[in-house]
């Protein structure tokens, strides 16, 4: 009679052996899974109070540190001295209210791996750092918070870019938030608050919110006709007070509402100063979708960037344009369903500032070890060729008359050369959205920048690019180049 | 393996539990030099008891059954100091009543030999079917039945100066295995020969289904008057068990499995909390404020645990509902890792085991049903539970044996060891 009780033993062995099998699952397999689930309280409860390491300039402004707790001498608190002018690059680490920017995409490098396990012991017998690493940003603190403080009271963007580079000088969005209370206990409520702020502080503009980019888009689509070899700046064009738009009973008319210069016909060097909207409708029309779509995207529509932290992708709809005509027409002016972040308007003006060569933008530049020796350094990425230099240099040459001949007036800076080009986007009615995109020196640019700034800003319905956020761009490069 | 290093392994546990105890205060930043002495000291005595009872009453038993019983011992205790120091020394002290109550069952049958049991089976079963009653009792001022997380399987004993709970079905499956052991040794040829033939098909006599009818509506009884899907479970799989084990006929299996369904479906139409237990089975994250919270806080665990643990005391098992007893595995898991629920696995598979060994060297048909219904009793119960834990089967809410928090299930459990201790002398001799 032990046949019976052998099946029973083996049958309890063999559940036994399920037991094992899922606890192979949860505790091997299917780690990340559970460990990183959103609900699982763990990870952000077992970093809360550890040490974390610094986030500092390239000058050395302390953005993030983590200082002891005075009521708790094994806790610490983590606070962010530069407060809101920061936030969008910086981020946040909370135990209540999650985590955001560098602090999210780096906390990896910035926690401490001091865990007090077993791990720990034999990670440190090897000879390993168990210590929080500590990071060093590309941004130019002058930079970001005279942006900052530039935006004051209007809701828009700064990104500048070192055009040789990629290396981001300033990431600036506005309204913003301080990220301190967000490490408090009412660390919820605060937010809630922010939430319900209808300035939306919580959003990136920079990097994050997609606009018509108006006539900044004029730059891509010049940049296209010259790099194919369809126009050059002497090129001429009719000058017409309204552009038929094919298959269409709608017209494109100038920003003027009159003709763009004699009424008979017009350079593209003209138009472009002038920003005129009957050109480059007509333009974007005879280039067609495909050559421009080409362009746009090797200027970065249609991809993603990471700063290290993600972007909203810009949009230039390539297929759904090129059997439609009219909608291309529009296109070329950057309305209708053209879409680009800040980041991306400065990328465009930054491979144009680098003889047509895009580098990768990043924004941090070393990582140290608890000594402060550099373990590791993000040495600048090439990201792609976007224009010939040729080509590069006659847009440089149509970006510089638009500022010492044409709607850019307000971005010169005495005593240097600056090239840009202005943006005013009617967008879906209210005041405009303006922009303006700029890199200077002309001779060896050091900076390339884009300022956006939303429903017309502080001067709303008559806003224009080149009236609001020109003279922004002006400050910020006379601003950098006298540090 | 000699007894002597069988008294190496279990000093060897007795210290572990002690270092468990001082990882746990070095990891809150304090020192608790006395608590770690105390615990070392307790779980010394305690197995130590129960060794002594070993070589004085039963010195040619196994030596494989009682170290791997320390090791996953000191396991639930190291997680239940971690997560309630108070209730961790109640239990240090049951510890020490579970083992004197080895030692005198040690005693008792080493004087009369197991077979004493056999004499008593009717008393057995009376005082099963009592202990199963009992918490269905009003309240009588010195004792009443208590109703806690929805089933009532404990009992309030109030005696003036001193009160104490009680789970008497952590007593009540022991005297019931007896019992039917040693019905089925009497019974044997009753069961297993008559058959009637039908045509082709030969069907048990309709009188040998009557044990297994009675006990389905036994333990359907407990399930309904108490609410208790672990013990109603257990009690039932280990009965169909052993009844197999007694008659090698598979239909017995066959027809239990078919009651069980039967009875499952009836229980998940008709009981509220066997409907959400079972929901919070299939998905706990789809209500995981609610029903489902405990089993995804308790996946949690064991996935952040991964492969090392988060060490003793640094993890964050307090965070799961019912750690100490239920879900104190995933506490385990969470804490030790990988490694830790490997480790107790295998402690439950070393036990079983041994208890199996000992049912099939066994040459007494009493002795071998009662050794198999013990260690059936071990296996199903810590399948259940484990399982429940882990998302296999739906949580029945059942003590892991030696591991949970709760002096009824020690004291029941340190009884069943001495039981097999004991079977496994008397057949070595």
């Amino acid at each position: 009679m032990n046949r019976p009780t052998r099946r029973l033993a083996t049958a309890i062995f063999l559940a036994f052996g399920v037991l094992l099998g899922f606890v192979t699952w949860y505790q091997v397999l299917a780690v990340d899974r559970y460990r990183n689930d959103p609900r699982n309280a763990r990870t952000a409860l077992s970093e809360s109070g550890k040490e974390r390491g610094v986030i500092v300039t390239r000058d050395g402004v302390v953005l993030a540190e983590s200082f002891p707790d005075p009521d708790e001498p094994t806790a610490y608190l983590r606070s962010y001295p530069e407060g809101p002018a920061y936030a969008p690059v910086v981020g946040y680490t909370s135990l209540l209210a999650g985590s955001a920017g560098l602090e999210r995409t780096f906390t990896d490098e910035l926690r401490s791996r001091r865990d007090f396990t077993i791990s720990d012991l034999i990670a440190a017998a090897l000879g390993g750092d168990l210590r929080p690493r500590s990071l060093q940003v590309t941004i130019d603190p002058a930079l970001q918070t005279t942006a900052y403080s530039l935006l004051e009271g209007q809701r828009g963007a700064v990104v500048a870019i070192e055009p040789s580079t990629g290396e981001l000088l300033a990431y600036v969005s506005a309204p913003s938030y301080d990220p301190n209370p967000l490490t408090q206990p009412d660390a919820l409520d605060f937010r809630q608050g922010l939430l319900d702020d209808p300035a939306e502080p919580l959003v990136d503009r920079a990097g994050n919110s997609l606009y018509a980019p108006g006539s900044t888009f004029k730059t891509v689509v010049a940049a296209s006709a010259i790099e194919s070899g369809l126009a050059r700046p002497e090129t001429e064009f009719p000058d017409l007070l309204e552009f038929p738009l094919p298959n269409s009973s709608a017209t494109i008319s100038n920003f003027s509402d009159g003709v763009c210069s004699t009424g008979d016909t017009v350079t593209l060097q003209v138009a472009f100063s002038r920003s005129c909207n009957t050109v480059f409708a007509d333009l974007a029309i005879r280039l067609g979708a495909e050559q421009l779509g080409d362009t746009a995207s090797d200027f970065g529509f249609n991809r993603e960037f990471e700063l290290p932290w993600p972007t909203a992708e810009s949009v230039f709809l390539t297929r759904e344009l090129r059997d439609d005509e009219a909608a291309l027409g529009q296109s070329g002016i950057g309305e209708r369903d053209v879409r680009a972040t800040p980041l991306q308007m400065a990328l465009v003006a930054a491979a144009i500032a680098n003889d047509g060569e895009m580098m990768r933008p990043f924004v941090v530049r070393q990582v140290f070890d608890a000594d402060g020796n550099t373990e590791r350094v993000f040495e600048p990425v090439r990201e792609r060729r976007v224009l010939s230099p040729a080509a590069a240099a006659v847009m440089t040459e149509m970006m510089e008359r638009v500022v010492t001949n044409g709607t850019g007036g307000r971005a010169s800076v005495s005593g240097v050369r600056v090239a840009g080009k202005t943006g005013t986007s009617q967008g879906s009615g209210g005041p405009p959205d303006v922009w303006f995109i700029a890199f200077a020196p002309v001779e060896d640019p050091s900076i390339a920048i884009a300022v956006l700034i939303e429903d017309g800003g502080l001067t709303g319905e008559d806003a224009t690019g080149g009236a609001l956020a020109a003279p922004i761009a002006a400050q910020l490069i006379s601003a950098w180049l006298n540090r | 393996m000699t007894r002597n290093l069988e008294a190496g392994l279990l000093a060897g546990a007795a210290a572990l539990a002690g270092f468990g105890v001082a990882l746990v205060e070095f990891a809150g930043g304090g020192s608790a030099e006395a608590q770690v002495g105390l615990t070392f000291l307790i779980f010394g005595a305690a197995f130590g008891l129960v060794h002594v009872g070993i070589r004085r009453f039963a010195p040619m038993a196994t030596t494989t059954l009682v170290p791997p019983i320390a090791l996953v011992t000191v396991f639930g205790f190291v997680e239940i100091y971690r997560l309630d120091p108070d209730r961790a020394s109640l239990q240090r002290w049951w510890l020490v009543i579970g083992a004197l109550a080895a030692l005198l069952t040690l005693a008792w049958t080493g004087k009369q030999g197991i077979t004493v049991l056999r004499r008593y089976r009717n008393i057995w079963f009376a005082t099963g079917v009592v202990l199963l009653l009992l918490p269905l009792l009003p309240d009588l001022k010195v004792i009443r039945g208590v109703e806690l997380n929805g089933s009532r399987l404990w009992i309030d004993i109030d005696l003036g100066f001193t009160g104490m709970s009680f789970q008497p079905a952590e007593i009540a499956k022991l005297v019931l295995v007896a019992f039917l052991a040693a019905y089925l040794a009497d019974r044997q040829p009753a069961l297993t020969q008559a058959r009637r033939q039908i045509g082709r098909f030969s069907f048990p006599e309709p009188r040998q289904l009557a044990p297994l009818l009675a006990i389905w509506i036994g333990s359907l009884g407990v399930l309904v008057s108490q609410r208790d899907l672990g013990a109603s479970l257990l009690l039932f799989s280990v009965f169909i068990g052993l009844i197999y084990a007694a008659t090698g006929a598979s239909g017995y299996l066959t027809g239990g499995l078919a009651l069980v369904a039967i009875g499952g479906y009836g229980a998940w139409r008709v009981f509220d909390h066997v409907q959400r237990r079972v929901t919070a089975w299939l998905d706990p994250f789809s209500d995981f404020a609610g029903a489902g919270y405990q089993l995804s806080q308790s996946v949690f665990a064991l996935g952040t645990g991964s492969l090392a643990g988060s060490g003793p005391g640094l993890g964050r098992p307090d965070l799961i509902p019912n750690a100490i007893t239920d879900f104190v595995f995933a506490a385990v898991g969470e804490e030790f890792g990988f490694a830790g629920s490997v480790a107790v696995l295998c402690g439950y598979a070393l036990i079983v085991a041994s208890g199996f060994g000992i049912a099939l060297s066994s040459r007494d048909r009493f002795r071998k049903l009662l050794a198999t219904g013990l260690s059936l009793i071990l296996g199903v119960q810590t399948f259940l539970i484990i399982g429940g834990v882990l998302r296999v089967v739906p949580l029945t809410g059942i003590t892991l044996p030696f591991m949970s928090y709760g002096g009824s299930s020690l004291l029941g459990n340190f009884i069943l060891v001495a039981l097999l201790a004991r079977i496994s002398h008397e057949e070595a001799t």
